[in-house]
């Protein structure tokens, strides 16, 4: 063996082997220059900006959400301080997902499958906070705070929500807030609303949004990677609160509306109605009631998914807003239409007979009278208070549809009436055109007497239905009705006065229109509606039966009732006008009063018993006027 | 092989020199860049504690914990410098062993993240003895190649060389650890190159691995390495997701500029953006800190420690002494370059960490053990004819 020390190498060194390595060492080492030259120094600037847009970022400073007031100042809304519940998911690790979940459900009291649901279809990233519950009990909130590591990404926050004073007397009116859904957020966040925001989903919440909302300010703060907020920085903008409303509703008409409402549907058994009470001579709308209802402070506080799907699933959609969210025949209401635009036409005169048949025959088809009698030769004035349907559809024959569509349009039905409330329906005002569209065929004969009457393919609003008669109770001013009289900035200026907006001048001679509401009166003088004449003050109004859906074994149809009635100014009887008529020459009428009795079938009119009691509320009247027999179910055609 | 030879003169080496002499062949250079180094490191391990809010003097902070590493790499340098490192051939099959147990040791009764096994806990440290099997490995290798000597253009060197590295690659796959055995993989590599190994046959085995990929690909990497591997080819496309830590690391480089954010005020490492700031991404701490200056310090000083590395290799009269050098500048050029590059962008993450700076005893005791061997083989040489 050779001696390890003699100086000598002991094997054949690789020279070039050497030579390659440290080639290969040199390469590597300068391109890690280069790359780092490149990052460091030629591209420096731009790494730097995204290093501090990584650090610092703006988190909205929400804005104090505007109130609503009733016309006199009666708070509809207020803003609470409460426990919010959020989740930000990025926090929550996934294999503790359901622990934390069911922890939070049985601390919560709610469904796991809602904690679930609100994560699942978070609209955010994983770094935005999901709300999971609002209005948590004070004592809930502080064990939560508490629980810390127990519950990762668990937040509690304090935010204002909704409390809704009046629950169930303005739902539909007024709408809820609730959170943006995963399908709005892409437009909403271009406007500044934030993930985890509350904004109006319905009615007035959801119709002034805008002035509501206000404008959130701006607020740097600083964050580290996990999104967790470690210090605010400074305020960019400040927050501006949301404007008020003032509405023309006027709560205690709301109320009475409502009892009345509710007494004549729980008397006749009804499922559905409608009060709408408006002022013609500006389009305010009083009163506004829809039943079913609901109380929007089940979903300002967060409602459950159970009892959401169960005001869904209701047949009687208490959740819609049935006075402009839904249309319904007319009926015999429709008359007014009818008759005015005959007159206007001149297919006939004040003084015109009309004979009036037990029914008419159209080729094979009878078109029966109501009462099946008729009331031989009449005019207008009598043709309209007996509610004959005989004299209307001649009438409609002379007009044929186009005509009559032509001033049902003129009244403002077939188009929304522009209401201040989101989801207003358009109604059906059937013509020609409109069939060749619909079903490719021109309207028959008898199609145009159904229309004459508001039945066959006519449908309308309720508010569609009061606007009309109130053009016809102020002598034509077709008005757009309104639900919000101002809007008061914060400081408690008036940003928008009220003012009332005209649609149109309806094309109805005045001359017809007075015609048409001493008809109107007329109805009330031959006791059509039975003893509504014997109030104490003037009202003039018109009934209407409206059939609708499936015949039963004897071949009778389901009904609506309706009936709108209008009240003069200065209504009490006086010696020099003893019928009324004096007073209904006049335009100056302060109260138009809609009752609609879905599937009433009762012996008499529910509608016109609801709107008798409603005034009798309103007048404050003593004597009582109401005729219970007339709510018995099960008669038919008793009146019309 | 494997019995072992008593050499009186091996035993009476030591003694026969003077310490002088010793002295003067101590490569001062390489123990020096190699202590400038460790400082660096001990500067990141500051910063970082300082960014953690911690007291830096306080027992168990980063800096705290280098500082002791740092003093036990130091007695393992002086220790295995006077060691001498002919007895390493000697010893190499225990050794070999030794490697063995450590990473079956490992498998058996370590822990790590997401149920890897990686670390030994000793007393309240966490040591990971895959590094010290990285130093073994390059020592059992350099015996078994500078035997063959002559024999190198045969298949059957690379074949045995290939073998010997097998087992130890396996155990550590299973750990999982795709970093070390990749670092395994360069070392072998390299070794076999600088072995003077014939070019055709080390070709033919590189155009081999390169044909196995799709089967690693498909077979033997977790969902977790393919992840990473994905996210490297376009890092920009989840920035929240897999490719964060490519993106967040290569801002966190990019906005050190020329001269840095200064120590302890890299906002990318304060305020958490950075995952592993500590270890595998140390570097992009140190580059957004101290710039493009520091990052031209830092390969300066690898440069030339790898450089004195290979003198050393190409001093040594004896081919264990050129081939241990050669394995151990392969080991650092490897990790530096894929470190390096994978904080730039340039490479996936594999979770190398940096020799010197990546915090983590075992790394720097390893070096420090590798470095001593290399320093023990400097000594140990006559004057070289140069």
């Amino acid at each position: 063996m050779t001696p390890l020390l003699d100086g000598r190498r002991q094997y054949s060194r690789p020279n070039n082997r050497f030579l390659i390595f440290a080639l290969a060492a040199i390469l590597a080492i300068g391109g890690l220059t280069t790359r780092l030259f490149y990052l460091q120094i030629v591209n420096g600037g731009q790494f730097t900006v995204l290093s501090e847009g990584n650090r610092t970022s703006a988190e909205a400073i929400p804005s104090a959400r505007g109130l609503i007031y009733d016309r006199r100042g009666v708070a509809l809304v207020k803003n609470v301080p409460t426990f919010a519940v959020k989740i930000r998911p990025v926090d929550l690790p996934e294999d503790r997902r359901d622990d934390v979940v069911s922890r939070l459900a049985s601390l919560l009291n709610m469904d796991p499958a809602d904690i679930n649901g609100a994560i699942d279809s978070n609209p955010g990233s994983r770094f935005d906070l999901v709300r999971i519950a609002t209005d948590v009990p004070d004592a809930t909130a502080r064990l939560l705070s508490e629980a810390g590591d127990a519950l990762p990404g668990v937040e509690v926050v304090i935010e204002a929500r909704r409390q809704y004073p009046l629950g169930t007397l303005v739902s539909q009116l007024l709408g809820y807030t609730g959170p943006v859904s995963p399908d709005q957020l892409p437009a909403l966040r271009t406007e500044g609303y934030l993930p985890d925001d509350l904004l109006g989903k319905t009615g007035i919440e959801a119709y002034y949004e805008t002035q509501l909302r206000g404008t959130y300010g701006s607020k740097t703060v600083e964050k580290d990677a996990s999104g967790r907020k470690i210090q605010d920085l400074q305020t960019v903008t400040q927050a501006q609160s949301g404007d008020s409303l003032t509405l023309t509703i006027d709560a205690k008409e709301q109320a009475l509306a409502q009892k009345a409402l509710l007494w004549g549907m729980r008397a006749a058994g009804l499922k559905r109605g409608v009060v709408i009470v408006e002022n013609p001579q500006t389009g305010e709308i009083l009163a506004m009631v829809s039943l079913p209802t609901y109380d929007d402070n089940a979903f300002a506080r967060g409602i459950s998914g159970k009892a959401y799907a169960k005001l869904l699933a209701d047949k009687n959609k208490p959740l819609l807003n049935h006075a402009i969210q839904a249309h319904y025949p007319p009926g015999s209401t429709y008359k007014l239409v009818t008759g005015s635009g005959a007159l206007s036409d001149h297919k006939i005169s004040t003084s015109t007979r009309v004979t009036t048949r037990p029914y008419l025959l159209l080729g094979q088809t009878k078109f029966w009278e109501w009462n099946h009698r008729g009331w031989g030769a009449i005019p207008i004035m009598l043709g309209f208070a007996h509610s004959s349907d005989t004299f209307f559809f001649q009438l409609a024959g002379m007009l044929g549809i186009d005509r009559l569509a032509h001033w049902a349009k003129n009244f403002g039905f077939g188009a929304p009436t522009g209401i201040d409330l989101p989801g207003e329906v358009a109604g059906i005002v059937p013509s020609n055109p409109w069939k060749q569209e619909m079903f490719g065929e021109k309207i028959y004969p008898g199609e145009v007497y159904q229309a004459g009457i508001g039945q066959g393919y006519d449908v309308v609003t309720p508010i569609q239905l009061i606007n009309a008669y109130a053009a016809l109770a102020n002598g034509g001013k077709l008005y757009k009705p309104q639900v919000v009289r101002q809007i008061i900035g914060p400081d408690g200026s008036v940003v928008r006065p009220f003012a009332p907006k005209l649609i149109r001048r309806l094309a109805v001679p005045r001359s017809v229109l007075t015609t048409m509401r001493e008809a109107a009166r007329n109805v009330v003088l031959v006791r059509h509606t039975y003893n509504l004449v014997d109030l104490p003050i003037v009202v003039a109004g018109k009934s209407g039966t409206a059939e609708f859906g499936i015949r039963d074994s004897k071949g009778r149809l389901p009904f609506h009732s309706w009936f709108i009635g209008i009240v003069p100014k200065n209504p009490k009887k006086v010696a020099s006008d003893p019928t009324g008529m004096k007073a209904m020459a006049r335009e100056d009428a302060q109260l138009v009063v809609l009752a609609f009795a879905y599937d009433s079938r009762t012996k008499g009119n529910t509608a016109t018993e609801i709107v008798k009691y409603y005034l009798q509320l309103h007048f404050n009247i003593k004597h009582d006027y109401r005729n219970f027999d007339l709510l018995h179910r099960g008669n038919f055609y008793q009146s019309n | 092989m494997g019995v072992i030879r008593a050499e009186p003169a091996r035993m009476t080496d030591w003694a026969a020199r003077s310490i002088g002499a010793a002295w003067r062949a101590f490569d001062l250079q390489l123990a020096a860049y190699a202590g400038l180094l460790a400082i660096l490191g001990l500067v990141m391990a500051y910063t970082n504690s300082v960014e953690q809010g911690q007291a830096v003097l306080s027992g168990g902070t980063t800096f705290v914990r280098g500082l002791m590493w740092t003093g036990i790499a130091l007695i393992a340098f002086v220790v295995t410098t006077a060691f001498d490192y002919k007895w390493l051939k000697t010893f190499a099959w225990p050794l070999y062993a030794l490697q063995l147990g450590l990473l079956l040791a490992t498998l058996a009764i370590g822990h790590g993240v997401g149920g890897a096994s990686r670390w030994i806990s000793v007393g309240p440290f966490d040591f990971q003895f895959s590094e010290l099997a990285k130093i073994l490995m390059i020592v059992v290798l350099s015996n078994y190649l500078g035997a063959r000597q002559g024999r190198l253009g045969s298949l059957t060197s690379i074949l045995g060389a290939c073998v010997l590295v097998a087992p130890p690659w396996i155990l550590v796959m299973l750990q999982p650890d795709l970093g070390t055995s990749l670092v395994m993989i360069g070392i072998l590599a390299g070794m076999l190159f600088m072995s003077g190994a014939s070019l055709r046959w080390l070709g033919s085995m590189a155009g081999l691995v390169l044909a196995s990929l799709p089967i690693v690909w498909n077979y033997i990497l977790r969902d977790y390495q393919k992840q990473r591997l994905l996210s490297f080819l376009d890092p920009s496309s989840d920035t929240q997701g897999a490719g964060y830590q490519l993106f967040q690391s290569q801002i966190a480089v990019g906005s050190g500029g020329l001269t840095g954010t200064g120590l302890t005020n890299g906002s990318q490492n304060q305020l958490n953006f950075l995952p592993v700031q500590e270890s595998d991404f140390v570097a992009a701490i140190y580059l957004e800190e101290l710039g493009f200056v520091g990052a031209l310090v830092l390969l300066v000083l690898f440069a030339a420690l790898l450089f004195r590395l290979m003198v050393a290799g190409w001093r040594s009269k004896d081919p264990f002494g050129m081939m241990f050098a050669s394995g151990l500048a392969s080991m650092i050029l490897f990790q530096l370059v894929v470190n390096l590059g994978m904080v730039i962008g340039l490479m996936p993450i594999t979770g190398i960490p940096l020799p010197f700076i990546s915090h983590g005893g075992a790394s720097l005791i390893s070096l420090a053990v590798g470095l001593g061997i290399v320093q023990s083989i400097n000594i140990r040489q006559t004057r070289a004819e140069w």
